[in-house]
C-alpha cells in the first residue's frame, strides 16, 4: 500500500520548496516477541518472561517510552535492569532528530542483545501508521503513533495464543495530556519517575533519573540569579547584525569567575573576549557554543592574575555575600593597556554538555538527597544532583550528566549516570583521566578486528613481486627499552662509488588498512596512540601494532623505505621511495646502540652501520641548527613502576643520550624529503605539519625573566633566538640554560596538521623547515598513515581513492588529528602527574630545591629539576590574614612581606601530598627557605630512606 | 498545430452538418464534447488537474515560490505561465516543434488570466515591494484533437481551484529585518478564490456558422476563428482571432453573444464539479493517468 507523506521546506535562498515522499505500509512487519505465534518472524527480541520487580506492574509486561522519555532518561535505560523495551520507529526518528548522541547509545542499546530491546517500526506497519489530520502539530501526531502503537500492541499481544501469560504493554510518558488521552483509550500508562520508582528492587535506578521541568521548582528558590538566554532566533539576527559574536566558550581553570570566548574570525584571524562574573558568564558551561554582546569600551577589564576556586557551600545564600567580596576581588583597577575585550554571554547557541567525571560533596544537612557534585575539570561549574546512596558513593569517582540550568539556580542540575570506582586507585584513576581527556579507550569492536589479516599471515609471492627485497640490507630498529610498537628502522652501507647509502625503512601499516573499511575509521577517529604510564592505549589492533607492523628483528616485515645516497658530508644526492620487504638483524634500544658505538672491539656490520649513521646524524644536527632549528627543553621524567604492584618506585628524567638524536635526524630527514614529495605531486591535498611562528607577545614573560638576570635574548627569527639561548649563561647558575629553554618551549605554538590545498603557511618553525609531515610513525599516528598513502599514489605503488583526493575532508580529518594530539598530550601530562602523587604518597615528606618558574599575584609556581615537577606555593590563605603582598607585573615580582621573588629564585620547599581533596590530590609545596616569618614553615624531618636513589647526576 | 487533411468530399460533408446544426459526432454547433476533470493530480504541486476534452488531454500544475513583487504593483503577486507541448501529444512537436506553439499559447494564458480581474493578485503579496507568491502554471499538452484553449483554460480554473498555498508568518526583529517562516503543518494553507477566474471559448467559423469545440476536421474546414474568455458572470474579459481567414464584423458580434451564451453555462457545472470532488477529501478514488 503507497501513502505518500507531504511537506513544505524553505530553501536556502529564500524559496519554497514541496516535498513529496512515497511512504510504502506494509503488513510484514513482525511484532519481535517470544509469545507470539501470529506473526511469521524468524527470530524474536523481547522475551516471554518480561518480569521486573515493580509494585505498580506485577505481571510481566513490555515497556514503550515516548520520545521525551529516551531523550532525557537515555541514562536509566541503559541499566542492565531495564530490558524488554520496544522503541517506536517514530522516537528513533525523533530522538535521531533532536540529538546525535543519545541517537547512538539508543542505537547500540536496540544492538544489544542482552538488552532485548526492540525497535519496530511502526510508521511502515499497515495497522500502525497514521496520518497528520488538519489542525494536528507534528508533535500530537507523534504522540498519537505512539498511541497506536501501543493499542496496537496490547490488542495484538492479547490475542496471541498463549493469552495466558497476560503479557501487557506499559506506556511510559511525562506528558500529562498524552498519558490522559492514552489512559482514555484504555492503555496502561504511567510517569516514567513512577514506574522507575515502583522498581522495587532496584532503588539505586531513581537517582539517575534526570530532573523533569516540574520537579525543578522545589530545588531552588524562586530568586532569579541570572539573566534570560535570549532565543535563538534572536540571537541569529543578533549575530548577522553584528551586535553579537559567536564563539567557543572557554573557562578557566584558575578562576572559576572568569572565561574567554574565542571567536573564530574570517580567515585567520580570531579573537578572544574576556567575560567576567558570574552574571555574565551567565550559565555557559566550558566547550558550549555562545552568543557574546561587547560591553561598551569604558567596561572593558583586564584578566586578573588571581587564582580563585569555587569553595562555596551548599546553600545558595550562604555564598552571594562572599561571592560578591570575590568579584569584587576581580575589579582591581588594571592599567588601561592590559584592559581586554570584556563582553557578556547573551545567549547559548550549542550546548555541548558530556558526562562529566568527579566526586560528590556530601551535603552537610542529615538525610539530604540533594548533594553538590564537584567535576575533576575545574573548567566545569559544580552540578546539584538528587541521590539517597551519597553515603555509598561518598569516596567514589562518580560520572554526572547536566540536565539543565535554570535561570534561579546557583548550580547546574543534574543527575548520576554511573560509578567508576573508589577514587584514588589506579584504575579508576586511569579510566577517569581517559574520560575526561575524550580518548576512545573502548576495545575494538568485532567489525574492527574483523579486517585483520587471518593468522598465521605470511607473505604472499604477489606482495614479494611488487615490492623491492631488502632483506640482504643490514637494518636495525633503535627504540627506548620496552618498546613493542617498532615502526621505524635503519640501515647505512658505503656504496661501491665511496657515497653511503642510507635507508630509513617505516612499517607498511598502510598495506594492512585499507581506506574507508571499519579498521580504517576507527583508526582515524582515535588520531594517535596513546601512552601513560604502565598502559598503552592503541590506535590499531595489538596484532598489528605489536606484531604484524612492528619492524622486530629476525622476521620478514612489510616497509615502506626511503633511500638517500649521500656523500660524506651528509649532502643528499638521490631519494628514492619504495614500498619494501626488510629483515631487521637487530632491535636495539638507544642504550645498547650507544655501547655498541662505543665499544671500539665491535666491528660487525650493524655497528658499522650504526657509527655511518651517527656520524652522518651529526653533520645533520648541526647544519638543522645552523638554519635555525631550536632545541627546547621540557622536563620529561620516567616512572619505574613495580612489576607487581603496578606502583611508581621511582622517577628519573629522561636521559638523552646520542643515538636518540641520531633516529631523531633520520627521522626528521624522512619526513622532510616526503613532504617535499608529497607536495610536489599533490599540491592541493598533502597532509602536512607546520610549526607557526609565535606572536611576539608571546615572549614577554621569556624576555622579562632573561632581563632579570640581565641576559639578553633576541626573538626576532628562530636563529636569533637559537643563538642567543646558546650564549646565554649566568655564572654560578648552571641550571639557568635549561630552566630558559623551558621557558622558551612554553612561548611556542603548537604544531598542527592541515592540508596544504587549506593553508599557504607551511613553515615549521621549531625545525627550521620550509615544509615537513609526519611519516615515521604509522602505527601510532594516523596522519602517516594518510602520508603513506600519499607517497604510494605518488611512487605508483597504490591506487588512490576519492577522499584522499578531497581537501575539505583532509582538513576535517586534519582537524580531528591535532584535537586528538592535544588530547592525548594533555591525558599523558595527566597520567604522569598522578603517578608523581603515588610516588610521592610513598615517600613522605621530602625537601627538595627548585627555582622560581613563574610568579603570580598571589603565589609563585617553583620548578623542582629533581622530579620535573611544577607545584605552586600560596602566599594567601583563605582562613587567615595573609601576608602583605606587593605584586608588580613589570619584573615580574612578588614582594611578601620583606622579601622579593623573581623569576629563577632558588628556594627550597617541602613536597607533600596533599590528599586533603580526594579528587584533587595534589603535591603542596611550602616554602623553607627564604625564611618569611608567617609564611615560610620550618623544616620537617625528612623520613629516613633506606636506599638514596642515585638519581642526581 | 496538429492538423488533420480533409478532403474536399468531406469539407463538404462537414460544412453541411453544421449548416443543419448537425455535426458529425451528433453534436449540435453550440455543445461540448465529452469533458473529463479531475484535480490533484500530481502530488508535488500546489495544486493540479487534468483535462480530456474529446481526445485532447491536458494537464496543469501549479507552483508557489517566493518572489519579489513587479516594481509597478509591488502589493501584488503574480502569475508565469509555461506550456510544454509534448511530443506525446503529436509527432510534430518533437525537438523545437512545439516551441512557437507554445509560446503563442502561453501568450494568450497571460493576457486572460494575469489581472487582478481574474484572480485577486492582492492576496499573493506577502510583504509589499519584498516578498510575494509567483504562481508558476505549467500547462502539459498531453494530447491534441483540437479546441486547446478551452481544455486549457478549464483545467487552469480548476488547478487554481485546487491550489494550497502554504501560509506564511513574517516576523520581523528589532533591526526591522524580516525573516519568512513557513507553518509547519501541511494542512495550514491559503485558498485561492477562483470564482472569476474565467473560461475560454473558441468559435470557430465553418462556412455561415460558428462552432465551439471544434474538432481537428473541423478545425480543418474553418478560416478563422474567435478566443472569447467570459467570467461566469458573462463579462467578455478577452477576445482575440486566430486563423488566416477574415470575420466580418457582424459575424463577430453573433460569435460574441454566442461565446457568452456558451462560457456562462460552462461555469455554473464547472465550479458544481470542483466543490463536490472536494468535498469528498482522502476518500476519493483517485483515477490518475493510467485509470
Amino acid at each position: 500500500m503507497l501513502k505518500s507523506k507531504t511537506f513544505v521546506r524553505k530553501t536556502r535562498s529564500g524559496g519554497v520548496m514541496k516535498i513529496v515522499r512515497e511512504h510504502y505500509l506494509r503488513d510484514d512487519i513482525w511484532c519481535g516477541s517470544e509469545v507470539c505465534a501470529e506473526c511469521k518472524q524468524e527470530s524474536t527480541v523481547l522475551q516471554r518472561d518480561a518480569c521486573i520487580e515493580s509494585n505498580l506492574c506485577s505481571y510481566p509486561h513490555y515497556v514503550i517510552p515516548d520520545t521525551n522519555v529516551v531523550l532525557h532518561q537515555i541514562d536509566v535505560l541503559e541499566d542492565p535492569v531495564i530490558r524488554n523495551v520496544i522503541i517506536l520507529q517514530t522516537v528513533l526518528q525523533e530522538v535521531r532528530h533532536r540529538s546525535a548522541p543519545v541517537y547512538k547509545r539508543l542505537k547500540d542499546m536496540i544492538h544489544e542483545k542482552e538488552k532485548f530491546f526492540y525497535a519496530f517500526t511502526n510508521e511502515h506497519h499497515r495497522e500502525t501508521f497514521i496520518e497528520r489530520e488538519p489542525g494536528e502539530s507534528a508533535n500530537d501526531r507523534n504522540d498519537r503513533a505512539i498511541r497506536v502503537a501501543a493499542k496496537w500492541y496490547s490488542q495484538h499481544l492479547k490475542t496471541s495464543e498463549s493469552d495466558a501469560d497476560g503479557l501487557k504493554v506499559v506506556l511510559l510518558t511525562n506528558d500529562q495530556g498524552n498519558k490522559q488521552k492514552a489512559e482514555e483509550s484504555g492503555l496502561l500508562v504511567y510517569k516514567c519517575e513512577e514506574y522507575i520508582k515502583s522498581l522495587i528492587g532496584n532503588p539505586e535506578l531513581v537517582d539517575r533519573l534526570a530532573l523533569s521541568n516540574d520537579d525543578k521548582h522545589d530545588i531552588t528558590s524562586s530568586k532569579v540569579l541570572f539573566p534570560e538566554h535570549l532565543p535563538l532566533s534572536k540571537i541569529q539576527a543578533g549575530i548577522k547584525s553584528g551586535a553579537f559574536v559567536q564563539g567557543t566558550f572557554r573557562a578557566s581553570r584558575d578562576n572559576y569567575l572568569e572565561a574567554t570566548v574565542f571567536v573564530q574570525g574570517d580567515g585567520d584571524e580570531s579573537t578572544e573576549i574576556l567575560i567576567q562574573g558570574l552574571q555574565n558568564l551567565n550559565r555557559a558551561v566550558y566547550q558550549d557554543v555562545v552568543a557574546v554582546q561587547l560591553l561598551p569600551q569604558n567596561q572593558w577589564v583586564a584578566p586578573s592574575s588571581v587564582v580563585l576556586q569555587d569553595e562555596g557551600a551548599a546553600k545558595d545564600d550562604e555564598e552571594e555575600k562572599e561571592e560578591e567580596d570575590e568579584e569584587k576581588a576581580l575589579r582591581i583597577s588594571a592599567a588601561e593597556a592590559a584592559r581586554k575585550p570584556t563582553g557578556k554571554v547573551v545567549g547559548i547557541i550549542k550546548r555541548n554538555w558530556r558526562p562529566f567525571c568527579g566526586m560528590l560533596n556530601i551535603s552537610q544537612i542529615k538525610e539530604s538527597t540533594r548533594h553538590l557534585f564537584t567535576p575533576a575539570d575545574r573548567r566545569i561549574p559544580r552540578i546539584r544532583i538528587e541521590t539517597r546512596q551519597a553515603s555509598t558513593l561518598a569516596g567514589q569517582r562518580i560520572m554526572v550528566a547536566i540536565d539543565g540550568w535554570p535561570k534561579h539556580s546557583r548550580y547546574p542540575n543534574g543527575h548520576f549516570v554511573r560509578s567508576l570506582g573508589n577514587a584514588g586507585e589506579k584504575d579508576t584513576e586511569q579510566e577517569v583521566l581517559l574520560l575526561e581527556h575524550d580518548v576512545p579507550h573502548q576495545d575494538f569492536s568485532q567489525a574492527v578486528l574483523s579486517f585483520l589479516p587471518k593468522m598465521p599471515w605470511t607473505i604472499t609471492p604477489e606482495d614479494m613481486a611488487r615490492r623491492e627485497d631488502l632483506r640482504n640490507l643490514t637494518v636495525c630498529s633503535v627504540d627506548p627499552p620496552g618498546c613493542t610498537d617498532i615502526d621505524d628502522a635503519l640501515h647505512c652501507r658505503e656504496l661501491d662509488n665511496g657515497n653511503l647509502e642510507v635507508g630509513v625503512h617505516i612499517a607498511d601499516v598502510s598495506h594492512f588498512i585499507r581506506p574507508g573499511n571499519a579498521m580504517d575509521r576507527e583508526a582515524a577517529s582515535r588520531g594517535t596512540t596513546v601512552y601513560l604510564c604502565g598502559k598503552r592505549i592503541d590506535m590499531v589492533p595489538e596484532l598489528l601494532s605489536s606484531n604484524l607492523c612492528s619492524l622486530r628483528s629476525n622476521v620478514e616485515r612489510l616497509a615502506f623505505s626511503c633511500i638517500w645516497e649521500m656523500n660524506h658530508k651528509a649532502e643528499i644526492l638521490k631519494t628514492r621511495f619504495t614500498k619494501s620487504v626488510i629483515n631487521s638483524k637487530a632491535s636495539l634500544t638507544y642504550a645498547e646502540a650507544q655501547m655498541r658505538i662505543d665499544d671500539t672491539t665491535k666491528n660487525d656490520d650493524i655497528t658499522k652501520s650504526l657509527r655511518g649513521l651517527n656520524k652522518l646524524a651529526k653533520i645533520l644536527k648541526r647544519q638543522r641548527i645552523e638554519k635555525g632549528a631550536l632545541t627546547l627543553s621540557s622536563l620529561e621524567v620516567r616512572f619505574h613502576i613495580d612489576s607487581e604492584t603496578h606502583d611508581p618506585i621511582d622517577l628519573q628524567t629522561k636521559e638523552l643520550m646520542e643515538t636518540n638524536s641520531m633516529v631523531e635526524e633520520f627521522m626528521l630527514l624522512a619526513n622532510i624529503s616526503v613532504a617535499q614529495k608529497i607536495y610536489d605531486e599533490f599540491p592541493d591535498c598533502a597532509m602536512l605539519r607546520k610549526h607557526p611562528a609565535p606572536p611576539p607577545s608571546n615572549y614577554d614573560i621569556l624576555l622579562k625573566a632573561a632581563k632579570s638576570k640581565d641576559v639578553e635574548i633576541h626573538t626576532d627569527t628562530a636563529k636569533a633566538l637559537a643563538d642567543s639561548l646558546d650564549v646565554a649563561r649566568v655564572d654560578g647558575f648552571p641550571y639557568f640554560n635549561t630552566l630558559l629553554r623551558i621557558l622558551a618551549t612554553r612561548c611556542m605554538m603548537q604544531a598542527v596538521y592541515f592540508c596544504s590545498g587549506m593553508d599557504s603557511d607551511f613553515h615549521h618553525y621549531g625545525l627550521a623547515s620550509p615544509i615537513y609531515t609526519h611519516f615515521t610513525s604509522p602505527i601510532r599516528r594516523y596522519a602517516d598513515i594518510i602520508v603513506h598513502r600519499l607517497l604510494a599514489v605518488a611512487i605508483a605503488a597504490d591506487s588512490t581513492y576519492p577522499d584522499l583526493m578531497d581537501k575539505q575532508k583532509q582538513s576535517a580529518l586534519a582537524n580531528n588529528l591535532n584535537y586528538r594530539h592535544k588530547m592525548s598530550q594533555y591525558a599523558q601530562r595527566a597520567s604522569v602527574a598522578f603517578h608523581t602523587q603515588l610516588f610521592f604518597k610513598s615517600r613522605g615528606i621530602l625537601n627538595e630545591e627548585g627555582f622560581v618558574l613563574f610568579v603570580r599575584k598571589n603565589a609563585i609556581i617553583v620548578l623542582i629539576p629533581k622530579f620535573g615537577l611544577e607545584g605552586t606555593v600560596f602566599f594567601d590563605a583563605k582562613d587567615k590574614a595573609g601576608p602583605k603582598l606587593v605584586f608588580d607585573e613589570e619584573g615580574p615580582t612578588l614582594n611578601v612581606e620583606q622579601h622579593t621573588f623573581r623569576i629563577f629564585d632558588k628556594v627550597k620547599v617541602t613536597i607533600s601530598l596533599d590528599a586533603s581533596n580526594i579528587q584533587h590530590q595534589k603535591i603542596r609545596m611550602s616554602l623553607i627557605d627564604p625564611v618569611i616569618p608567617g609564611v615560610s614553615v620550618p623544616a620537617p624531618e625528612v623520613e629516613p630512606q633506606t636506599k638514596k636513589p642515585k638519581l642526581d647526576r | 498545430m496538429a492538423t488533420v487533411q480533409v478532403s474536399e468530399a468531406e469539407k463538404v460533408y462537414i460544412l453541411h452538418g453544421i449548416r443543419d446544426d448537425l455535426r458529425v459526432d451528433g453534436r449540435g454547433c453550440e455543445d461540448y464534447r465529452h469533458m473529463e476533470i479531475e484535480t490533484d493530480v500530481v502530488s508535488n504541486t500546489d495544486g493540479s488537474a487534468k483535462v480530456t476534452l474529446g481526445h485532447t488531454a491536458v494537464l496543469v500544475g501549479v507552483k508557489a515560490d517566493i518572489g519579489k513583487p513587479r516594481p509597478m504593483v509591488p502589493n501584488e503577486g503574480y502569475f508565469e505561465f509555461f506550456v510544454d507541448c509534448s511530443a506525446n501529444a503529436t509527432p510534430e512537436f518533437e525537438g523545437r516543434g512545439g516551441e512557437e506553439l507554445g509560446t503563442e499559447l502561453s501568450n494568450t494564458l497571460y493576457k486572460v488570466f494575469n489581472n487582478k480581474h481574474s484572480v485577486d493578485l492582492k492576496s499573493l503579496c506577502i510583504s509589499a515591494g519584498e516578498h510575494c507568491w509567483v504562481l508558476y502554471v505549467d500547462v502539459l499538452l498531453l494530447q491534441c484533437d483540437g479546441n486547446l484553449y478551452d481544455a486549457i483554460s478549464v483545467a487552469i480554473k480548476a488547478a487554481l481551484f485546487n491550489t494550497k498555498i502554504p501560509r506564511v508568518h513574517i516576523s520581523a526583529d528589532e533591526e526591522g529585518g524580516k525573516e519568512i517562516e513557513l507553518s509547519d503543518d501541511p494542512y495550514d494553507c491559503m485558498r485561492l478564490n477562483v470564482e472569476n477566474v474565467p473560461c475560454i471559448v473558441t468559435l470557430c467559423k465553418v462556412g455561415h456558422r460558428h462552432v465551439v469545440d471544434a474538432t481537428l476536421q473541423e478545425k480543418a474546414c474553418s478560416v478563422a476563428s474567435l478566443i472569447i474568455s467570459v467570467t461566469h458572470k458573462g463579462t467578455v474579459t478577452c477576445t482575440r482571432k486566430v486563423g488566416g481567414g477574415s470575420l466580418d464584423p457582424e459575424s463577430i458580434f453573433e460569435m460574441t453573444e454566442a461565446g457568452k451564451r456558451v462560457g456562462k453555462n460552462l461555469h455554473a457545472p464547472l465550479m458544481k464539479l470542483l466543490q463536490q470532488e472536494e468535498s469528498l477529501g482522502k476518500t476519493r478514488q483517485k483515477v490518475g493517468f493510467l485509470g
